[in-house]
């Protein structure tokens, strides 16, 4: 996939709650209570599971799965490894409950993250860099609801498809190809102060574009 | 790399990405375990890095994916209940000091009678953690059945005062339900406690196809006097499996994209159409 396919480029509506293809909107959902059918919390989920809930840790691995696969299948290419990467996310998290603390953010942003670097780890044929304690988000995105997370999704595309293509490609080949900021330098052309601004650039527009 | 105190954006969100050399993540790492500033704004970044996570196209997990984890999940149970029971190994040495006094001509016969010993010991220590699992699941049914018992009384005692009781001067909350055959395309929004809208505004429900497709607009209305209002069988394409479904208030013509904010939304169960 060439770099500029990553985020297809979109308009931008702010007003959009629901973009299409093409369109993004300004208004955080994340933060609202919306959806239905939500019957444990996350929280609730993880007190269980601490407590040896397998019933509560196969509702954790239902709501999420999907997400860490799609991201490690992203990295990955390989539908086979990818799954390991999810399956071995999760049974971590069961083993090891404790190295989530919802005092760090959210669970769903969390396993996002950690489900990216596994996968860049597996990648890289390399033991993992970091163990899962380690990683700590902040945010407070909270992807419980579907419907929501559905929203936020096409948001986030939306704001990354307008970035400028060089911002976009540097963040992927960094992001989902795991390239050092050298490597994206050499294969680019460009120095190595440049790839690095292109990238803290685009984050910051990310982020301020989602604030409410 | 660094300022004068703190490591730069720059290279924070690199070494979030463990895109640094090995030399500069090795100094980075050193920074942050004694710099909480540098610790917040690398939590940070994580926080915009998972949101570029998020905009991946999703993927259906593998079919059996569910079923292998929930598998796995069941064999790691029995195996760490089946490390609880720690009956097996003392018996095995008490057992074994009893066989001390034997002449050395019965040392086969003791060595064979030891591994009896054991694979015995091992059996009654499972058959001991099961029964104290049997107790524990007694004793918590009859606390349960207890707790029952007194829920029961309360709520059916004749002298029993009732209280319903609502938030002061606040509004009910507008709600909607909608019913939806996606084979058919057949839809069937009734939303309650709407609040009133302006002359030239209208409510407009969306479909979020599960595709990830545009929302498709689903019928506009507005609501009656008594804040309730329908939408009954829209002219929407057939074979639409939904995601989830949201009103939004538009002008009075309708709108062709939803206009945030969203007044209600749900998610549609997997199960269904």
């Amino acid at each position: 996939m060439l770099a500029g396919q990553l985020f297809p480029p979109m308009s931008i509506e702010d007003q959009n709650p629901f973009p299409s293809k093409g369109r993004t909107h300004g208004e955080t959902v994340s933060s609202r209570v919306i959806g239905t059918g939500e019957v444990n919390s996350d929280q609730s989920l993880m007190e269980h599971v601490r407590a040896g809930g397998e019933q509560a840790m196969a509702s954790v691995f239902d709501r999420y799965a999907g997400l860490v696969y799609s991201v490690a299948l992203r990295v990955l290419k390989d539908p086979g490894q990818a799954e390991d990467v999810t399956q071995e996310i999760f049974f971590q998290l069961w083993r090891s409950p404790d190295s989530f603390s919802f005092s760090r953010g959210t669970l769903g942003t969390w396993l996002l993250v950690v489900a990216r670097n596994r996968a860049i780890d597996q990648l890289r044929q390399r033991r993992p860099a970091e163990s899962v304690e380690d990683v700590v988000v902040a945010s407070a995105t909270n992807l419980q609801s579907e419907a929501e997370t559905s929203i936020l999704m096409q948001r986030v595309r939306g704001i990354l498809g307008n970035l400028p293509r060089e911002q976009q490609q540097s963040l992927q080949m960094a992001f989902f190809d795991g390239l050092s900021h050298s490597e994206i330098a050499e294969r680019t052309g460009q120095p190595l102060g440049t790839v690095k601004t292109r990238i803290r650039s685009a984050l910051s527009s990310l982020r301020k574009r989602l604030e409410p | 790399m660094t300022d004068a105190q703190h490591i730069s954006q720059d290279d924070l969100a690199l070494f979030a990405m463990q895109a640094l050399s090995a030399e500069e993540t090795a100094a980075v790492r050193d920074h942050l375990s004694g710099c909480d500033v540098c610790r917040d704004e690398l939590a940070g970044l994580e926080g915009d890095l998972a949101m570029v996570a998020l905009s991946v196209d999703q993927q259906p997990l593998p079919a059996g994916a569910r079923e292998r984890f929930v598998q796995r999940l069941k064999d790691d149970a029995r195996a760490v209940s089946a490390k609880k029971p720690k009956g097996a190994e003392p018996m095995l040495l008490e057992r074994t000091s009893r066989w001390r006094g034997v002449a050395w001509a019965g040392w086969i016969a003791a060595a064979a009678a030891l591994i009896v010993a054991a694979s015995l010991g091992l059996e009654l220590s499972t058959l001991r953690a099961r029964l104290q699992e049997s107790d524990n699941k007694v004793a918590a049914l009859e606390a349960s059945g207890s707790r029952e018992r007194q829920m029961a009384q309360v709520l059916t005692a004749p002298s029993a005062q009732k209280v319903v009781l609502t938030a002061p001067k606040t509004p009910p909350a507008p709600t909607g339900r909608v019913v939806y055959l996606a084979s058919q395309g057949g839809l069937i929004l009734q939303a309650n406690n709407l609040t009133p809208i302006a002359a030239g505004k209208v409510y407009e429900l969306w479909v979020i196809p599960a595709d990830g497709s545009a929302p498709i607009p689903a019928g506009l209305f507005r609501p009656d006097a008594a804040g309730n209002g329908s939408v009954v069988l829209p002219q929407i394409p057939q074979g639409v499996k939904a995601k989830a479904f949201g009103v939004t208030l538009e002008d009075a013509a309708g709108s062709k994209t939803p206009t945030a904010p969203i007044l209600l939304a749900g998610a549609a169960p997997e199960n269904g159409e």
